[in-house]
């Protein structure tokens, strides 16, 4: 398989999520992606919700033009971004008036929003157009022994009727890929529950609740790791698990990874080229890092 | 936090019809409806992932919201409690999204000048500067070393090619709303 798609990053990834970045660079374009820079983006607008819906939506509508323009379709690997756009493009095609609102707001910047754009994320990237018997065919270095959580990401998987890349109550793409590496999976559950992220600015100690309560309940369930495929959702797992396990008062000790680090390792990548190194949970307990579990 | 009851201040309230129309609106714009036929079932509220440590009840938003008791809402610091998980909006058996209800008051809330929270303010002015919510950082690895774009060896973080006409076009959108 062969396809070139908009490396669209949003604003966590390239600001400072680099490690899901950095696998992503290295994974996919073995698997025959090709991944093309986009200079001109901008944020999606879904951090800004709740301050004016019409720029979300224009932001939304401004990144999708900009690879239109390219004649390509958009890859971006945050949730949050990805169903921004596919919100945009929804409301967009199916409403006249709006669709020539944000068209003359575009215009001011050059841009034309004509929907010819399809919006990917990593999981359909990997699991419906790569495929798991493609993506088996790379891996020189099962991720043995180890069982590993998923965490989807809410906004990857709700609200269905935008059109999400997997079912809304009973995913399962991100386990087919686990096992395709070799690892093992099963469904936990607080799978569903959501990692705390989006209150981190008005309720921060909450929002760290939430974090710690699903990741005691990982740890509770036996998992090895959790595994993540939403930046925000690795910064709470995994940037702030410390902080976290303050909120309920008890010790949290699980290695968080980017499915896409896994995948990579599986591949027989270099751990530095994966940027393992920036992961501050503590993934070196773990056998595929050299540690004993 | 204060004010986080939305039940006691609508006792000696009267519904106030123009702000129900202009929700109406903007939900229609987000190709959302009216809570119109919302029969107070509660499933969104079992499920919410802000209910037990906020007490969010997404019902009686919606509750509210269909009676035209907008202001109550708008006032209310329980709206920005929202974890935005849309699970309330997956499972309405009503097909209603009381998620969006609560974005489109958030929005309402702003419009009105009501004092919103600094980190908010801080992600907007940002994107008008940069293009995006926040300017890359340095981080730190497990062994404490700081690393940036830079010295991992990626491209020069994106930004909007012509950032003033960017700013122009997004300072004109975020005067008006989306309905």
């Amino acid at each position: 398989m062969k396809m070139k798609v908009g490396f669209y990053l949003g604003c966590l990834i390239p600001t400072e999520q680099y490690a899901y970045e950095m696998s992503l660079r290295e994974v996919l374009p073995r698997l025959g992606v090709e991944l093309v820079e986009m200079e001109d983006a901008s944020c999606c607008g879904a951090p800004l919700r709740s301050i004016n819906l019409l720029l979300t939506l224009y932001l939304s509508a401004r990144n999708l033009a900009l690879c239109e323009e390219k004649g390509i379709d958009v890859f971006a690997p945050c949730p949050n971004c990805h169903l921004a756009l596919c919100e945009a493009k929804r409301t967009l095609d199916s409403d006249q008036k709006v669709r020539e609102r944000l068209n003359s707001m575009l215009k001011e910047e050059g841009l034309k929003y004509s929907s010819s754009a399809r919006v990917y994320h990593t999981l359909d990237l990997l699991h419906d157009k790569i495929g798991i018997e493609e993506i088996k065919k790379h891996i020189t270095h099962p991720i043995k022994e180890l069982k590993i959580a998923a965490h989807y990401g809410c906004h990857l998987i709700r609200p269905a009727d935008v059109g999400r890349p997997d079912d809304s109550e009973n995913p399962q793409k991100f386990e087919h890929i686990l096992r395709a590496i070799g690892a093992n999976t099963e469904d936990y559950t607080e799978k569903l529950n959501c990692c705390g992220a989006p209150i981190m600015i008005t309720h921060p100690e909450s929002a760290l609740t939430k974090t710690a309560q699903k990741l005691k309940a990982v740890q509770e369930h036996a998992f090895n790791a959790l595994a993540t495929l939403c930046p925000w959702g690795h910064r709470m797992f995994d940037t702030k698990q410390s902080n976290a396990s303050q909120t309920i008062g008890e010790t949290l000790n699980m290695p968080v990874l980017y499915l896409t680090q896994l995948l990579g390792l599986a591949m027989g990548i270099e751990p530095s080229k994966l940027g393992l190194e920036l992961n501050l949970s503590p993934i070196e307990q773990l056998k595929v890092m050299g540690g004993g579990e | 936090m204060c004010n986080m009851s939305i039940v006691d201040l609508t006792s000696m309230a009267q519904p106030q019809k123009e702000l129900r129309e202009k929700i109406s609106t903007m939900l229609g714009s987000m190709q959302e409806d009216m809570p119109n036929y919302c029969y107070q079932c509660g499933k969104c509220t079992s499920g919410c992932e802000a209910f037990i440590l906020l007490e969010l009840e997404p019902h009686k938003v919606m509750g509210l919201a269909k009676s035209g008791f907008i202001e109550e809402l708008v006032n209310s610091d329980i709206i920005w409690t929202c974890l935005t998980c849309f699970k309330c909006k997956e499972r309405c058996p009503q097909g209603l999204a009381p998620v969006h209800v609560l974005f489109v008051l958030k929005n309402l809330a702003v419009a009105a000048g009501k004092q919103i929270h600094t980190g908010y303010s801080n992600m907007l002015q940002s994107v008008l500067g940069c293009g995006l919510i926040q300017q890359p950082r340095d981080v730190v690895t497990r062994k404490s070393e700081v690393k940036n774009r830079e010295s991992l060896q990626l491209p020069e973080c994106p930004k909007p090619k012509d950032i003033s006409k960017f700013q122009q076009v997004l300072m004109k959108a975020a005067t008006e709303t989306i309905g």
